[in-house]
């Protein structure tokens, strides 16, 4: 896709026909009082047109309010994923458009010259410019105090941090020494590399241009430790906390926590327009309740929410359909994109010695994949509906091979007791449980993060799997947060997490999450923090499929043509799928969809999923609109 | 009697130092420990926690040092207001609980005036008329109050209650009241929710205090003074109220011990079902996410509330009925 020299469409310079349109009924007291200016002097010069008709939605009209029902309070971090305003983004074909940028310019994969919009502002009014970019590198990614790692590996390549300079107030430029084919997929991200940040409110935070007087009573007032940690709280934005915190995404939070209703509010000065000029979003407020996981499904069910996908999973398809009539919703089902929906992550990191050596023998990983017999799953679980396969690609992926999908993925469970056999785990017990070498027996004891009982369903059936093969499966639901990091601590033998999370990737899209990169990585989490911190915390993959894995990575990231990251792609493919370092079950599932009757511009049909497409940021949720009827 | 509050109060104290023993040592079993699931946390949200921070951290929360000397920093904490960090909501445990303390309160102030209001007519009634079909028929209504588990009832009133009035699933008001002051349309809000866990939690307690009043009532009624009270021609309910129903109601007071407690956490189990705003499910959530800071201030506030729920009720058994209190004063 981006060859030599590539200009991503260039939205500038498209006519625009504001002169219709009128504000947003929201905002008319404020405009007449003068709190607020009129809408043409809120918007970029040149902001980004979304032309309905040619994404074959409808034209619609603003207002209203998108109630949707969350977990938790954390679950706030959704809106942003929603919003999705993102430098470049994706769009619902997964391909790159400029979003907040006018037009970027990739020279070899390796310049990259980031345009803004003239005129862009913050939602308090503050101008968007270079000197954000500028506060951002210059006071935040270089300052040691906060960044105590230097700056983050997204921004190295060939073994420097790239080189940042500042062109003219609406032009920034990012030179990185060798290729870095991943600078724009990582600004497409549903969780960005941070580039910018409002640097006429976050200065107020900072020990540079903030008198330590005034910060002392900040640190206090705030009940933090010190001035960094206030200046990370203040600028969170993955998980929106901060309500005068400036904004670029469509809608701003107004709710401080904790609370059990979140609301957040259209971006006066959001940046795109439909054809017609009408100021982007439509819907006036996303409004966030706060309820107990476990009924969501059934406060959706009456009526309780606009547009909800958290909460809702395949087997609550049947009470959404039954809803259908009884209350004005439309439900319809999308594909998840995930590698594999459940997926059993064996922690080779774990502090058990018995069992960190059995996970890391290939033969173990393999006899406990085709022990699950995936048919069964598929058929109880799914209505048969979903694929079997092993964790890897979905079809819907221009690199799908079947021999990933079918790879130890067929139930044999003579083979699995042949391979178990063979690693030494011949004695049994009563009950008819294999033993370990040391005598003790071999229980698996497998977590869980609680949130859904479809996880706990399979489970069940994959129990009954193992205990023919003489292994016993012990359910312990934990919570998602402490989960993650006990795996890190080496407490988790065996976690249950969805597979692969983009299983719909093209070949420009990096395949970090198929080598050991981050500490989420269940399966590894110490190796993936060694990557992640740039070998300075956790530890270094010591098993060689693992390393080929880092070191394909690394070829990845120093490839100029897709012909190339094609074939790295489909050598890293095959190597996991030889490996079985995840062990998927079922993939390409539905996932219920549930909007009112009344909301428009919802695709009947999508791919749901973090990444690419950020849940239904890819969609352009700022498109949907309320009928009048 | 100064004195035998005095003393009492003070046993107070070792009593508490026990239960923040426990609770501490409950705290310290599950593996990983507190900046542990901070970090995570930070990592969750792709934050960046270096070893740096983690000492800073380890200082701050006096992980470095030894269990007794956490346990001492986490008591002193307490003392002096102190009750640690909630990481979960990363905010001071002290202002997460504010805001739903009041509506668990009220929760459980309307379902203690609903069970009494509701048990106490009936309690008399059965006893009054024993082995008659209504107190056949109540004391069968009451078995299957206790019998059926709230949650279960839970389930099904919160079906029907939306089914029939169209209330709104769960929680105890109607969302757009969520954050908004006291008013009299947020309070009729309320009010139409209210009922659905009142009746839920009442019904056990309900019956429960049926059966025990029935059952000290019968012992009353059937002693001599009563049929010396009656065969001198007394109105039949002066007969009742003028003793044996005061005798009977000292259990009423001392319910007072569990009551407080109760009044703070809620009824747990139907609070998650119906999932309301109340204390409830926060505590067994906190517990559930090894929150542990919130979840151990919880458990200490609430083991405080039940001791001095106990002294309370001592103290007024003691005022209320002479026969406890020269028992207490002969021993002493």
């Amino acid at each position: 896709m981006i060859t030599r020299r590539t200009t991503l469409a260039l939205l500038a310079s498209v006519a625009l026909p504001l002169r219709a349109a009128a504000d947003a009924p929201l905002f008319e007291a404020d405009v007449a009082a003068g709190n607020l200016p009129p809408m043409a002097s809120r918007l970029p010069d040149n902001p980004r047109v979304m032309d309905l008709p040619a994404m074959k939605r409808q034209t619609g009209r603003q207002g209203g309010t998108i109630r949707t029902l969350v977990g938790g309070q954390r679950d706030i971090r959704l809106v942003p994923l929603y919003s999705y305003s993102r430098l470049v983004g994706y769009d619902e074909n997964r391909a790159l458009q400029p979003d907040i940028l006018a037009a970027i310019e990739a020279d070899e994969n390796r310049v990259y010259t980031l345009h803004l919009r003239k005129g862009h502002r913050w939602s308090d009014g503050n101008p968007f410019t270079a000197a954000d970019f500028q506060y951002a590198w210059d006071d935040v990614i270089n300052n040691p105090d906060l960044y105590r790692g230097g700056p983050p590996v997204d921004l190295q390549s060939g073994g420097a941090t790239c080189s940042f300079e500042v062109i003219d107030d609406l032009t920034v430029r990012y030179t990185f020494a060798a290729p870095s084919p991943d600078f724009l997929p990582k600004l497409a991200a549903p969780l960005p590399l941070m580039l910018f940040m409002p640097q006429v409110y976050m200065r107020g935070f900072h020990a540079t241009y903030q008198t330590p007087e005034k910060l002392a009573e900040l640190i206090e007032v705030n009940r933090v430790d010190d001035w960094q940690g206030l200046h990370q709280k203040m600028s969170r934005t993955n998980r929106p906390e901060n309500p005068d915190l400036p904004t670029l995404e469509a809608w701003r939070p107004r709710t401080p926590p904790p609370s059990e209703q979140f609301v957040f509010e259209r971006n006066p000065y959001f940046h795109r327009v439909d054809q017609t000029g009408t100021q982007l979003p439509y819907v006036d407020r996303m409004v966030l309740d706060v309820a107990s996981a476990d009924i969501i499904a059934a406060k959706t069910a009456t009526g309780e929410s606009d547009l909800q996908v958290v909460g809702v999973d395949f087997p609550d398809y049947t009470l959404m359909k039954q809803a259908e009539k009884l209350h004005p919703l439309h439900v319809s089902l999308w594909r998840r994109t995930q590698g594999s929906s459940v997926s059993l992550l064996p922690n080779l990191n774990c502090t058990d010695d018995v069992w960190r050596g059995l996970f890391q023998d290939v033969r173990m990983r393999r006899a406990l994949s085709v022990a699950i017999n995936r048919e069964e799953l598929n058929k109880v679980i799914y209505f048969g509906l979903a694929r079997e396969s092993a964790d890897t690609v979905l079809p819907e992926s221009p690199l799908f091979r079947p021999e990933y999908a079918s790879a130890w993925s067929n139930y044999d469970p003579d083979m699995a007791n042949a391979l178990l056999d063979e690693l030494g785990l011949t004695d049994r017990e009563s009950g008819n449980i294999r033993k370990l070498p040391d005598g003790r027996q071999a229980g698996i004891v497998v977590e869980t993060a609680g949130e859904s009982s479809l996880e706990t369903d399979v489970l069940e059936l994959i129990r009954d799997h193992m205990r023919e093969v003489g292994l016993a499966i012990y359910i312990r639901a934990s919570q998602r947060d402490i989960f993650r990091s006990r795996a890190l601590a080496g407490d988790v033998q065996m976690s249950v997490w969805q597979g692969l999370d983009n299983g719909v990737p093209t070949a420009d899209m990096a395949p970090d999450g198929l080598a050991p990169t981050s500490p989420d990585q269940l399966q590894w989490p110490l190796w993936g923090s060694w990557y992640s911190s740039v070998e300075t915390a956790g530890a270094p993959p010591d098993l060689d499929a693992a390393q080929e894995l880092v070191r394909l990575l690394g070829q990845w990231r120093q490839s100029t043509t897709t012909a190339v990251r094609t074939q790295i792609w489909h050598q890293m493919l095959a190597l996991r799928a030889d490996q079985v370092f995840t062990i998927g079950t079922i993939n390409a599932s539905h996932q219920p969809v549930v909007r009112s009757s009344r909301l428009r511009n919802v695709p009947e049909d999508g791919l749901f999923g973090f990444v690419p497409t950020s849940f239904f940021g890819a969609y352009a949720p700022d498109t949907f609109f309320y009928d009048e009827a | 009697m100064i004195r035998y509050v005095f003393l009492r109060v003070l046993t107070m104290i070792p009593t508490l130092v026990l239960i923040s023993i426990l609770v501490f040592a409950i705290i310290e079993l599950p593996p990983g420990d507190y900046f542990e699931s901070y970090i995570a946390e930070l990592r969750v949200l792709g934050e960046e926690a270096d070893l740096a921070e983690i000492e800073v951290l380890r200082q701050r929360y006096g992980f470095d040092q030894s269990a007794v000397m956490r346990y001492f920093w986490w008591a002193g904490g307490m003392l002096t207001g102190d009750f640690g960090y909630s990481f979960e909501f990363r905010l001071p445990v002290s202002e997460v609980v504010g805001d739903r303390l009041w509506l668990t309160v009220l929760l459980s102030t309307v379902t203690i005036l609903f069970t009494w209001a509701l048990a106490f007519p009936i309690g008399i009634y059965s006893a009054t008329h024993q082995y008659s079909w209504g107190d056949y028929g109540l004391t069968f209504l009451g078995l299957v109050g206790i019998a059926v588990p709230n949650f279960m009832l839970a389930l099904v009133m919160m079906y029907f209650a939306n089914e029939w009035f169209g209330v709104s699933i769960g929680g105890l008001m109607d969302r757009e009241f969520l954050n908004e002051s006291m008013s009299w349309a947020k309070f009729t809000s309320i009010l139409s929710h209210i009922w659905i866990p009142v009746v839920i939690i009442g019904t056990a307690g309900t019956a429960g205090m049926v059966r025990r009043l029935r059952a000290n009532l019968l012992d009353e009624l059937q002693k001599q003074y009563v049929t010396t009270a009656r065969a001198k021609g007394l109105h039949p309910r002066k007969v009742l109220t003028k003793y044996p129903l005061r005798m009977a109601l000292n259990f009423f007071i001392s319910d007072i011990g569990s009551i407080l407690p109760t009044m703070i956490s809620g009824a747990e189990v139907t609070a998650i079902v119906l999932s309301l705003e109340t204390t409830g499910p926060m505590l067994i959530r906190a517990l559930q996410s090894q929150d542990m800071y919130l979840a151990g201030s919880f458990l200490m506030f609430l083991a405080f509330l039940t001791v001095i729920g106990v002294l309370i009720s001592d103290i007024a058994l003691t005022l209320l009925d002479p026969r406890i209190r020269f028992a207490g004063g002969n021993t002493r």
